[in-house]
Order: structure tokens, then C-alpha cells, then sequence
């Protein structure tokens, strides 16, 4: 048996069946993605600049494209995909991207990066792919998605069949997320991360809804083979018992994170470097300077 | 008028490199490849979307590597 490599979390053959899946359904599973397309074409309607050349990371078929052809600013958008079924210009993965370096003014990504295994490397590449002042626009799943799902699928399992697998894909959290872009270069990091919520008749609706998402677990420790039917009743039963509402139907928290980031350019803000200061603080505030009191004594 | 249906388009084309070498690639046309010499290996290009996957490609014969040599 081959030693399973702690840095190889996602299976990308299973997530790539998975998109192709999700594909077929024609769009039936596409509400957050297309929630999350409006929310990246509204961020970029704000920033008031011409990105001739940009590129799509994750076209899904060009959901956010559509979003995004109101804007005047981009000239030629190359849609990209993990699977042809998705991929108007071309089939890639995000770990390993097939461009030069400094070649596109913008990168938009809707929803794929928390699928990445070395997300520290593809964020790199990101970088190396724009030009300078170039900008990094992205939406990821964050760390609060179905945390009620996970809860009762491993409660399920450990109850009935004393064990427990990983269910539910790991996702980063806003902060870790900043800290990356950060480390791979780029210049003016935010990240937003917003809460959603859809409501379903039972834990089953919102496993079939994932499916047709392409969003179902892809992990490579994931169990292979059919889960036990009564480990799912079991879960479904904690679930109803703990995120129902009056209604009965049940509730499913989404985190979807916004990241903002550019590849630095000499022109862009700075820090000043403490101590660099010219004027004293108290003279703009037009009061008398005085110690704290707090002196160190020699 | 070129067949855009089935050929990559050209401003694509332009700025494609080696995913996994970052090198240059030479388009064949006839056999709708993508060749990457330093990676010795060859991206399919299917209805004109290049499938730009390590593990779809096809490694490269020695022939095939001599002629993409003699051409640089």
C-alpha cells in the first residue's frame, strides 16, 4: 500500500469526475456559484480601471463570465476549467498553470482554489502570471461551510460503526487566507468572508444538492464505496435534530470568502517605516506633548 | 477564413508555455498537439480547447525529441 503523502489532501481525477458531473446537470446546482459570481463582478465594477487581457480560473462554463461581460474594462477574458465540459478556452489545473509570466492584467477565480492541494504554489503562479499592479480577484468556500453536515456524519459514524472518516472536504479561513497571499508576493491582501444560508427538506436535499454542485467530497482518504444506509439515516436524524427550523426543514451555513490581492508595482501604497515620520503627531493635533510616565529607569 | 471551430485561437496561443517546465510549446497542427521539448512531452488539443494536463499528455519518442531539437 503506498504511504499516503500528508501534503496530497484532494484527489484531482475524483474532483474532476465530480465537475464533469456537475456539468451534465446543466446548471442545476449553481445558485452560491452564481451568488458568488455576482459578488466578484460587483467588486470589480468598484475598481474603476481597463484590464485588457484577463483570465478565468474555473469557468464552470462561463458563469462568471456572463456576469462580467457588462463591464467594459476587460477586452479579451480566457476561460479556463479543470474539465472540457466547463473550459471554453482551455482544460488546466490551477496547481500547474500553462502561461508566461506577466501575461494577464487580471485573474478572476469563481469558487475553485479550495480545491487545491498546494494552494501556497498556485497562489505563486497566480502571481507570476500577472503583470505588475496586475489583480487577483477570488472566491474560496471558507472554513464555516457545512460544519453541520461534518458534525453529524462523523457523529453518525463513530456512533454506528465506532470509526470515523473525513466526510466533508477541509476548507481554509479568511485569515490563513490573507496570511498566503501575503507570502506569495502579492501587494494589498483583503480578505472578506461572507455567510450564506439555503434551507432543505433533509440532509439527503442537500447531499443531492452537492452532487449536483460537483462539490461532494474529494479527499484522498475519503471512503471509497457506499457509505452504510443506516450511518446516513443516523446522520440526517442528528442533523434534523439540531439545525431544523420551525418549518422542519433544515439549515446549511455557507462561508464563501473574497480575496482581493495585486502583484506589486513600485507605484502602489506603502507603509512608511516607523520612525520616518517629519511632523510631530502633537503639533497636528495642536496640543503640548507629554510623557506617558512610562519610562523605562536605567 | 481559418477553421476557428477546431484550432486554438491565436491570442491563446501566444502566451500558452509548458505547465510543468514553464518552456516554450511548438503547435502541430496536423497531429492537434501542443510539444513541449524540455517536458518531452505532447498536450492534446481537442475541438480547439488545449488540454493542458500532465497526466493527458503523451511523452514524446526520441524521434519526435531529435526533430523538435533541430528545429530550435
Amino acid at each position: 500500500m503506498p504511504t499516503p503523502d500528508p501534503f496530497r489532501v484532494f484527489d484531482p481525477p475524483a474532483l474532476r469526475r465530480h465537475r464533469t458531473r456537475a456539468a451534465a446537470a446543466a446548471g442545476a446546482g449553481d445558485f452560491l456559484f452564481a451568488a458568488s459570481a455576482e459578488r466578484i463582478a460587483e467588486t470589480l465594477g468598484e475598481i474603476k480601471r481597463r484590464f485588457p487581457r484577463a483570465l478565468d480560473l474555473g469557468s464552470r462554463g462561463g458563469l462568471l463570465a456572463r456576469q462580467l461581460s457588462g463591464l467594459d474594462g476587460i477586452e479579451h477574458l480566457i476561460g479556463a476549467d479543470t474539465v472540457p465540459a466547463f473550459a471554453p478556452d482551455l482544460v488546466l489545473e490551477p496547481e500547474a498553470l500553462p502561461f508566461a509570466p506577466g501575461c494577464f492584467d487580471l485573474v478572476v477565480s469563481n469558487l475553485l482554489l479550495h480545491w487545491t492541494n498546494d494552494l501556497p504554489g498556485a497562489l505563486l503562479q497566480i502571481r507570476q502570471i500577472l503583470k505588475p499592479d496586475g489583480l487577483f480577484l477570488a472566491a474560496l468556500f471558507g472554513g464555516e461551510t457545512l460544519t453541520e453536515l461534518r458534525e453529524a456524519l462523523i457523529e453518525a459514524e463513530a456512533e454506528i460503526e465506532n470509526g470515523a472518516s473525513p466526510r466533508v472536504s477541509p476548507f481554509a479561513d479568511a485569515r490563513d487566507l490573507a496570511g498566503l497571499l501575503q507570502r506569495a508576493g502579492f501587494a494589498l491582501p483583503v480578505a472578506e468572508s461572507d455567510r450564506l444560508e439555503a434551507t432543505y427538506a433533509d440532509a439527503f436535499g442537500l447531499m443531492r444538492d452537492l452532487r449536483l454542485m460537483g462539490e461532494t467530497n474529494a479527499t484522498v482518504e475519503r471512503r471509497r464505496g457506499f457509505t452504510r444506509r443506516t450511518t446516513l439515516m443516523r446522520a440526517a436524524e442528528i442533523y434534523r435534530a439540531r439545525h431544523a427550523g420551525a418549518d422542519g426543514r433544515i439549515h446549511a451555513r455557507f462561508e464563501i470568502i473574497t480575496l482581493t490581492a495585486w502583484a506589486p508595482d513600485a507605484g502602489q501604497p506603502k507603509p512608511l517605516r516607523p520612525g520616518s515620520a517629519t511632523t510631530r503627531l502633537a503639533d497636528a493635533l495642536d496640543t503640548e506633548e507629554r510623557s506617558s510616565g512610562n519610562k523605562p529607569t536605567p | 477564413m481559418p477553421d476557428t471551430a477546431t484550432d486554438i485561437d491565436p491570442r491563446l496561443l501566444e502566451i500558452l508555455v509548458c505547465p510543468l517546465t514553464k518552456g516554450p510549446l511548438s503547435y502541430d497542427r496536423t497531429r492537434h498537439e501542443l510539444l513541449s521539448a524540455q517536458a518531452g512531452l505532447a498536450y492534446p488539443v481537442r475541438d480547439g480547447i488545449p488540454i493542458m494536463l500532465v497526466d493527458e499528455a503523451r511523452s514524446l519518442s526520441d524521434d519526435e525529441k531529435a526533430a523538435l531539437a533541430g528545429k530550435a
